[in-house]
């Protein structure tokens, strides 16, 4: 593509960082961010650890010191069991965000390989089966099976787009170039 | 000094060649100056280009990926920029993505690639680590990352799903309505203060004469 012109090179940059002062995610939205956690756990068996050792190395020791104050933070997802009412403040779903994309970031060949579609098809599905079975095991275990959402998760003909999303926000979240457009996509109006 | 910088994402290499702008008092391991790309893809012909057309690249695949995130793809770069992508749906559930290439030498078709999801994924990391990177301090155009509005969202509903809750309760409202129209009005109670027949008799005992 060489010598196109786009006459627009006196367009300056605004920062990638700019967003609304204050705007906090909704509860819609930290349904999105829990259940991409869930996932990072279906993917890693060692998730949960990982989590609290990977805050740790980001600074986040103050929050997120155990795996019971990550997990009362995680509680505010309105799908879960043990639901927590209200919101979480910006600090707070700040590092949860920096936290899994930093997650995604560890387990990007995984995303990937769930992602290419170069490989065998017999292999992709196993993936993939592996993946959702894991996930549907954390499902019964920790949401609650009445909400609608949940039962959506679940369902044969809903679930295996649901679960691609989720891979999706992973992969294109994932490293340090993917926080500003989780946070972004986790801030989305309902629907 | 001549730069040159590679980035590097499974799938992708990208290499940037430049010179640092001294006049910006940046330092001399910074390009600031852009003179050349050149963008490797695994199974795809290699792009290369000048700072514009990475610039149009990235303000192509950028929010394209911002949005995919969201759940709702759609096309970004008109029919005039140098890079369009857009959502293509492939086979059974995987979902790829076609960029059209345009070259402004005459005489040149578009060049059109298809990625899927893990070659766009790369793409769009490799960017990433070219726009955060201090090394790289060239002015791209970037939009801020920012929430998708309610409309948006809104286009990844099929319009019949959409409808079909308010079509449901002007259904249910009709309904009611109608079975309630059906019945027959209560009568009115007889209130005794308004009965003809005391107000009559009193008048009557007054003027009638006693024997």
């Amino acid at each position: 593509m060489a010598n196109a012109s786009l006459g627009e090179s006196s367009l300056t940059q605004p920062p990638l960082t700019q967003r609304p002062a204050g705007a906090r995610i909704s509860r819609r939205g930290l349904e999105r961010l829990d259940l991409m956690l869930l996932s990072v756990e279906a993917l890693d068996l060692n998730g949960g650890e990982a989590m609290v050792w990977m805050a740790a190395q980001l600074g986040f020791g103050d929050l997120f010191p155990n795996r019971v104050e990550l997990w009362k933070r995680r509680c505010y997802n309105p799908l879960r069991l043990a639901c927590r009412r209200g919101e979480l403040s910006e600090p707070e779903t700040d590092a949860l965000i920096s936290l899994l994309c930093a997650l995604a970031d560890r387990l990007y060949p995984m995303l990937r390989q769930l992602l290419s579609s170069s490989e065998p098809e017999a292999v992709t599905d196993q993936r993939w089966g592996l993946f959702q079975g894991r996930l549907e095991e954390l499902i019964r275990e920790r949401l609650n099976p009445r909400r609608g959402g949940v039962q959506k998760l679940l369902d044969p003909a809903y679930g295996p787009q649901l679960r691609r999303q989720l891979i999706h926000g992973l992969a294109f979240g994932a490293g340090h170039g993917g926080f500003d457009r989780l946070k972004a996509s986790l801030m989305d109006a309902s629907a | 000094m001549k730069l040159s910088y590679r980035f590097e994402q499974t799938s992708c290499r990208l290499r940037l060649d430049g010179l640092p702008d001294y006049s910006a008092g940046q330092g001399q391991d910074v390009i600031g100056i852009l003179t050349g790309w050149e963008l490797s893809l695994a199974g795809h012909p290699a792009l290369e280009g000048k700072r514009e057309h990475l610039a149009a690249l990235m303000q192509a695949v950028l929010p394209y990926a911002r949005h995919l995130v969201s759940g709702v793809p759609r096309r970004f770069g008109g029919e005039d920029n140098p890079v369009q992508i857009q959502p293509m749906e492939g086979e059974a559930s995987v979902m790829s993505h076609r960029v059209l290439v345009r070259s402004s030498q005459p005489d040149t078709s578009p060049l059109e690639l298809a990625f899927d999801d893990a070659e766009l994924s790369d793409l769009v990391r490799c960017l990433d680590q070219v726009r955060l990177d201090p090394r790289v301090q060239v002015d791209f155009a970037l939009p801020a990352e920012q929430p998708l509005p309610r409309r948006e969202i809104l286009e990844r509903i099929p319009l019949r799903q959409r409808l079909a809750s308010p079509l449901a309760a002007m259904a249910a409202l009709a309904i009611t309505t109608s079975i309630g129209l059906m019945l027959p009005l209560p009568r009115r109670p007889a209130i005794p203060t308004a009965n003809p027949a005391a107000t009559e008799a009193r008048p009557e005992a007054a003027v009638d004469p006693v024997p």
